[in-house]
């Protein structure tokens, strides 16, 4: 990756368009069609302490490839997944969108974004925050992701039950 | 109940059920505080967390915030995290390094024993003022085995050999699976918090009873869970496909109690002769370079699920980890897990190990979350004084001794384990202090 490249005369409105339609899908709850943005080797991570380095060498709240995450998805249509009875209502926001990284020959891109997720579920609201990273790579007309990264601004406070991707 | 009754409080535990008000009733928590963490001996760390002098974590020990850090002569401190001069938490990161302990309000410094060692502007103390009577407050008792760091804030009470002494066992058989003979809690954390009484979650940890219908969501059509260890091809058999029962592996599966409300379930059967993976292989073989190859198959021969060492921890032989209890108020609680780093295996076989820790055991893994929901809902529906009684009697009467592991052994989708903690609590809870 060319850090020097002029990513900041790439035209956001593609990757903008792609953030927001990954939103949602996760908000719509089509949780196979959101698998299927991520590339064959993709992984989505959401590190358990800020500035993670490596999701290998320590605990993270999530770190699913393709594998994991359909094993994931299987549980979220599963009729008897207590944790999502009743289902989790989503509001994604994504804003503040920057093309960080742009390497054209390659067609891979890193694009930063601030996420806020709303969630309601049985009786109570809760708000997820953090800054996100996806490491894209051009397929066809579109992207397939190649790491999503969310790193919330609480990510080291304890949680109550997650059910869903952020 | 204010008081703390005696009477009133055995009334609360019957052989076969125990009263709402265990889960429900504020005036019992608050007597659970004074009485069990008071005075118990709770897990605090491992001193694989305090690798040098000058480190520290901080905890809780019920209500109490605690220190635990390593002293210059290599000694593990327990220490009230309390300025002994007006009160403030004197260390406010969950871990970190320091020479000295600074109160960030009038600047009372302690060294890593907890002794105070200066005060600004001394020449204003008053007459009878004593540098030594003010140091941090230690834990009144402090015992550790293999690393794991116990503490009672009571000078009195069942000494550390009597109340860890049966569970050496549960502990040896995790810290035996290193090659070296050691382990680390040095990657990481889990932390999830729920809507709930601390006991739902004890008494959770040894339950096989709720598996196939609790954690159904985690079953394919097969019957089988997804593979939750590092190296298994697939998970264990939990419901028989055909007629839809509890598959024979869950339903012969044992627990056993040997007092103090500890206890611990066997191994889940799975297919072991078919545990493979790059990692995992690699890892057979250091071990059995380390400890030879006999040695090395009893330890690879799976013989604990999970264990409880009461009140506030457990060791988890499947997706290996140590997990803590922290009760926080009648309905609520923060669970944290430690990841097991074993020193000598392989770093694959490590890795490997929290990653499946991830969707087993965090706040948002496949397998914890829907415990958490169960809990909570539990915590609603005991909120009814209509009907008072909670039933744990499954087993009842057919508990029998184990002579050669000296415990009580019983099924494992029985209640037995759970009786065995209220006697435990009921000890704890008829003494007054």
């Amino acid at each position: 990756m060319n850090a020097a490249s002029p990513a900041g005369t790439i035209d956001r409105a593609p990757f903008e368009y792609f953030l927001i339609h990954e939103a949602t899908l996760l908000d719509a709850r089509r949780f196979r069609d959101w698998m299927a943005l991520f590339a064959e080797d993709g992984s989505y991570w959401v590190p358990a302490v800020p500035d993670q380095e490596s999701p290998f060498n320590q605990a993270s709240l999530f770190y699913d490839d393709r594998e994991l995450m359909k094993t994931r998805i299987d549980r979220l249509e599963h009729p008897r997944i207590h944790v999502q009875t009743p289902p989790s209502r989503t509001a994604h926001l994504i804003g503040n969108i920057i093309v960080e990284q742009a390497d054209a020959e390659k067609g891979e891109f890193i694009v930063g974004s601030t996420v806020i997720m709303v969630e309601y579920r049985d009786e109570a609201q809760r708000v997820f925050a953090g800054r996100q990273h996806h490491r894209l790579r051009r397929d066809g007309s579109g992207f397939r992701i190649v790491q999503k990264r969310v790193d919330l601004i609480n990510c080291d406070s304890a949680f109550e039950a997650i059910a869903v991707p952020i | 109940m204010r008081n703390g009754q005696t009477d009133e409080i055995a009334k609360l535990v019957e052989p076969g059920r125990v009263h709402r008000r265990v889960y429900a009733d504020p005036d019992v928590f608050e007597l659970e505080m004074e009485r069990i963490f008071g005075r118990a001996w709770l897990f605090v760390g491992h001193t694989s967390q305090v690798p040098n002098p000058g480190d520290y974590i901080t905890t809780d020990l019920g209500r109490h915030p605690v220190i635990m850090c390593r002293h210059r002569d290599g000694s593990v401190q327990v220490l009230l995290n309390r300025c002994s001069h007006r009160g403030p938490k004197v260390l406010n990161e969950r871990k970190g390094h320091a020479a000295r302990f600074v109160c960030c309000y009038h600047g009372w410094s302690f060294d890593t024993d907890g002794r105070l060692v200066a005060v600004p502007v001394p020449e204003g103390c008053g007459e009878g003022f004593n540098k030594d009577a003010l140091g941090l407050r230690r834990a009144a008792r402090v015992g550790e085995y293999r690393g794991f760091v116990f503490a009672s804030l009571a000078a009195s009470g069942s000494s550390f050999e009597d109340h860890i002494g049966p569970m050496k066992g549960s502990i040896d058989d995790l810290v035996d699976r290193a090659p070296d003979g050691e382990l680390a809690l040095d990657v990481g954390m889990h932390r999830y918090i729920y809507n709930g009484n601390w006991k739902l979650q004890v008494e959770n940890v040894l339950d096989s009873y709720h598996v196939p219908f609790g954690h159904a969501s985690t079953v394919n059509k097969d019957g089988v869970q997804f593979a939750r260890r590092e190296g298994d091809q697939k998970g264990a058999a939990v419901i028989e496909t055909k007629k839809q029962q509890t598959s024979s592996s869950w339903k012969d599966r044992k627990s056993y109690i040997v007092g103090n409300g500890h206890g611990w379930t066997s191994n889940t059967t799975l297919d072991d002769g078919k545990r493979s993976s790059a990692a995992f292989d690699e890892y057979k073989r250091v071990l059995s370079e380390k400890v030879g190859a006999a040695r090395a198959a009893e330890v690879l021969t799976p013989r604990l699920h999970n264990s409880l060492i009461y009140p506030n921890m457990s060791i988890m032989g499947l997706n290996i980890h140590v997990r803590v209890i922290r009760p926080l108020a009648v309905d609520r609680t923060e669970v944290t897990i430690y990841p097991v780093r074993l020193l000598g295996a392989p770093e694959s076989m490590n890795f490997g190990n929290i990653r499946l820790l991830n969707v087993t055991h965090s706040a948002s893994s496949f397998v914890q979350t829907d415990d958490l929901e169960s809990f909570i809902r539990a915590q609603k529906g005991l909120r009814s004084s209509l009907t008072d009684w909670v039933d744990i009697s499954r087993g009842l009467g057919h508990e029998e001794p184990d002579r050669e592991l000296n415990a009580t052994r019983g099924l494992a989708t029985h209640e037995m384990v759970v009786r065995a903690q209220y006697k435990a609590w009921l000890g704890y809870m008829r003494e007054a202090a």
